[in-house]
């Protein structure tokens, strides 16, 4: 298992340099000058040339387009993601400010949508087109036909509005989270709903299933112990994607809900061109993803020991 | 001062909810509606605090930039040497008073009552220091160099621009070009400025909290404590000044104004200081190149009812405006100019009269070319100018032609597509920044022969040696007189004249606030708004 991990890892370099290339170029490859829009911002004006040609040394534009990336990469290895063109700050620090604000609501919103999916598609499928099935179904489908916007209004409309229980945005309290979790749980609470019961269905027609309960085992140690363990593998690799997802496409409800996270702050950087940013946040993303696919990975082999780590 | 202007607003109806569901359609950034209705409170006494529902944050990344106007910091924490009154005037503030001195020097002669929020004394020192760093970034078209500022006593500074610049005072009343900061301070960091408000709490993107500054020289704030709350999205603000959860809100949706009204909640709207124009692309290559033809742009001129944009289309929340700047700026002289009449009948006689024949699908054509245009919308943003394109494109239609809409998702690629030139006709609304009148017909219409990606503006829309002579007048004095009297010769010849530019209206900012609010005076210029005049009942 060490070696595989190690493995692993090392495979992480070449996909890392890859997602660093990519970064780089779709940030420096759109259409729109950086000094330009930030000069423009500033000053309300277009700039004159000498500004502009001011600005575009202190950003470090001028240079061909390959020594920029080796000049980026060079630093990115050694942790520095380079400066914000507009908060001019560091950007590794720039997201390791907001990515923890992210990370609380996209595991809360996870955690919310396991408590609730998983139950509910298990009990669904035990109880296949039962009056409990077709709720959980017909919720199923509103959750993921519903628009993150359109929930997160009727969200803050309910509880802050008309009833003023939570408040409408911002963060600092455990209330402020509540909404925009709950915002992205039903989501995701929907998908996984319905993935667990296809799954516990499947799982329970087979074989081994017929097998276990044949042998005299309880109802509730065939469903946990032989059919959900097995259903969860295909569920735990939806997990990690979802996790994925929430950690790095939360922009929307982080707006509507003026939560302070780093997909705001990533959008914002790109209607500015602001490169460092751009780049930084792409590959630090795609770190976590492969991170994360590293965890669901592993996760596998505890699942079902079936699944064995193999040298190739 | 009292509230300028209130409507009052129904409680929402299921219609009215839907709609503000089905807003968040075009989201996020965009404008969208909302309703309205927060419990009543009984009214009391001032001096109470203030929450305001403010737009994106932009104190610490761009605390030099225009956009602090917009925010605490400007205005506020900081200050600068000279204001802008509501009418785009110059005033005093730190500097009591100013001269020119021949040939290219001004001298300002500071209050001597003023500390720092650190407790430093204000002298020109800091003047001297703050211009420095304007300096550092190349002067920001105000000329000064490294070398402009002299002290001449503890309360005297001489400022020579590295060139000749009459206007100097006019540019140094914008908050983002000319902020007097504590010298050794980064504003970025920390803001210690000399404003009525000192900074007592600042998290980015989240909110700024600024209490009155005891020693401030000006009358003190009205108000106990001021606090931004950000929130990027205009429905969320609807909602929480909806909640009670603020009392004040910038940017109301145009199409959520309306609806603005119950539960003591109103609609309180700025005098003129932002325009909507189009510009002519008159350098464009084919397929872009009808632009060139003046009989067009003046036919298209004629073809738009601005009456009907604003009334109809903008719900009445436009002004009439004959030229881009507020009409106050160019005061007599501003008569002079007078658009073109909506008159579409002759629009049609000019296009007929210079050969461009009606088809058979009713767009224009001659020579085989058909009269088609494309406008591109996308500065600042293309959900500003919403439905103003559609609106003029069903009525140059209604004289034979066509318009096509390109909508651009932000101001790079914007500027990316105006340096290719790739545009007929360009929507843009902007907003006046300072007391120069020049400003906007300097800075968007002044040739220049570098290349497009340094100056598209210069490449797609400057009229030439003509145009340019009549702004040269625009820096030749420093009466204010002779400044308007020169502004308002370049806009009768931009809009009256060649037709280059097409005013559609002139643009006022909409807040939403609630019944704590008891005087709120927006500033046409949003990056002026002051908020020590603001008061709001004690008490939530």
């Amino acid at each position: 298992m060490s070696r595989y991990l190690l493995r692993r890892i090392l495979y992480l370099a070449p996909v890392w340099l890859g997602i660093s290339f990519v970064a780089f170029a779709l940030a420096n490859l759109a259409p729109g000058d950086p000094a330009s829009i930030l000069l423009q911002s500033q000053f309300g004006r277009p700039p004159t040339a000498e500004e502009l040609a001011l600005k575009r040394e202190e950003l470090g534009l001028n240079a061909p387009f390959i020594a920029r990336y080796a000049t980026w990469l060079r630093d990115a290895v050694a942790g520095d993601f380079g400066t914000s063109y507009t908060t001019g700050e560091p950007v590794f620090q720039e997201l390791a400010n907001r990515f923890p604000n992210t990370l609380q609501l996209a595991v809360i919103s996870l955690l919310i949508a396991l408590t609730i999916a998983l139950p509910l598609g298990v009990l669904s499928a035990l109880k296949r087109d039962s009056l409990l099935d077709h709720l959980t179904r017909v919720n199923a489908l509103l959750g993921a036909a519903m628009p993150s916007y359109w929930v997160a209004y009727l969200l803050i409309l309910m509880f802050a509005v008309w009833l003023p229980l939570l408040p409408v945005a911002g963060r600092g309290t455990w209330q402020h989270l509540v909404l925009p979790s709950v915002t992205l749980a039903l989501a995701a609470t929907a998908s996984l709903m319905r993935l667990t019961r296809a799954e516990m269905l499947e799982v329970l027609g087979q074989d081994y299933v017929q097998t276990a309960r044949a042998k005299g085992l309880s109802a509730r140690a065939v469903t946990l112990r032989h059919a959900f363990r097995n259903a969860l593998i295909t569920v735990v690799t939806v997990v990690g994607m979802l996790f994925g997802g929430l950690l790095g496409g939360t922009v929307i409800v982080e707006t509507i809900f003026a939560w302070p996270g780093i997909g705001k702050f990533v959008v914002d950087s790109i209607f500015y061109r602001d490169y460092p940013v751009i780049q930084g946040f792409v590959l630090f993303m795609g770190t976590v993803f492969i991170l994360v696919n590293l965890v669901v990975d592993l996760t596998y082999a505890w699942l079902d020991p079936r699944i064995q780590v193999v040298r190739p | 001062m009292p509230i300028r202007r209130s409507h009052v607003l129904s409680p929402v109806d299921r219609r009215q909810f839907l709609r503000l569901l089905g807003a968040g359609a075009a989201t996020v950034a965009s404008p969208s509606l909302a309703r309205v209705a927060s419990a009543p409170r009984r009214l009391a006494q001032g001096g109470g605090e203030l929450i305001v529902g403010a737009p994106q944050d932009r104190t610490g990344s761009s605390s030099n930039g225009r956009y602090r106007g917009m925010y605490p910091p400007a205005w506020n924490v900081f200050e600068t040497l000279v204001g802008l009154s509501h009418d785009f005037a110059v005033e005093p503030a730190l500097a009591e008073s100013w001269e020119f001195i021949a040939p290219n020097t001004w001298r300002f002669i500071l209050r001597d009552d003023v500390v720092f929020h650190n407790g430093a004394p204000f002298t020109a020192e800091a003047v001297q220091w703050s211009m420095a760093r304007i300096a550092d970034e190349g002067g920001w078209g105000m000329y000064i160099g490294e070398d402009s500022t002299k002290i001449v006593d503890d309360h005297t500074v001489d400022i020579t621009p590295t060139e000749e610049n009459f206007i100097l005072p006019l540019q140094l009343s914008q908050p983002g070009a000319g902020p007097i900061l504590a010298p050794g301070t980064d504003n970025a960091v920390e803001r210690i400025g000399t404003g009525p408000f000192r900074e007592v709490e600042y998290v980015p993107d989240q909110q700024f909290v600024g209490e009155p500054f005891p020693e401030y020289w000006g009358a003190p704030p009205l108000l106990s404590r001021m606090t931004f709350r950000y929130m990027p999205d205009p429905t969320t603000r609807m909602l929480a000044l909806q909640a009670g959860e603020v009392d004040l809100i910038f940017d109301v949706p145009r199409e959520a104004a309306a609806q603005l009204g119950s539960g003591g909640l109103r609609l309180i709207t700025s005098p003129v200081g932002s325009y909507e124009a189009l510009y002519f692309n008159i350098h464009g290559a084919a397929p872009f190149e009808l632009g060139q033809d003046p009989v067009i742009r003046e036919a298209v001129s004629h073809a738009v009812d601005t009456g009907a944009l604003i009334e109809g289309a903008w719900q009445g929340l436009m002004e009439p405006n004959h030229t881009m700047v507020p009409p106050v700026m160019l005061g007599e002289a501003g008569n002079s100019i007078t658009g073109l009449s909506y008159d579409p009948a002759v629009a049609a006689q000019m296009l007929d009269a210079a050969g461009w024949t009606v088809g058979e699908d009713g767009i224009r054509q001659k020579d085989g070319r058909r009269l088609q245009l494309t406008m591109v919308v996308g500065y600042p943003s293309a959900e500003i100018h919403r439905p103003m394109p559609e609106f003029v494109q069903a009525q140059l239609l209604d004289i034979g032609i066509a318009l096509e809409i390109v909508q651009i998702p932000d101001v790079g690629a914007y500027r990316d597509r105006l340096v290719r030139g790739e545009g007929d006709l360009w929507a843009e609304n902007g907003g006046q920044g300072n007391a120069s009148p020049c400003a906007l017909a300097v800075e968007l219409f002044t040739s220049s022969e570098e290349s497009p990606e340094v100056n598209p503006y210069a490449n797609a829309f400057a009229p030439g040696p003509e145009f340019d002579a009549l702004l040269a007048e625009c820096v030749a004095s420093p009466e204010i007189e002779d400044v308007q009297a020169a502004a308002a010769d370049a806009f009768r010849y931009l809009i009256d004249e060649q037709h280059i530019v097409l005013p559609l209206g002139g643009v006022i900012r909409l807040y939403g606030a609630s019944e704590r609010v008891l005087v709120f005076e927006p500033h046409p210029s949003q990056f002026h708004q002051r908020w020590d005049t603001t008061d709001v009942t004690a008490g939530a």
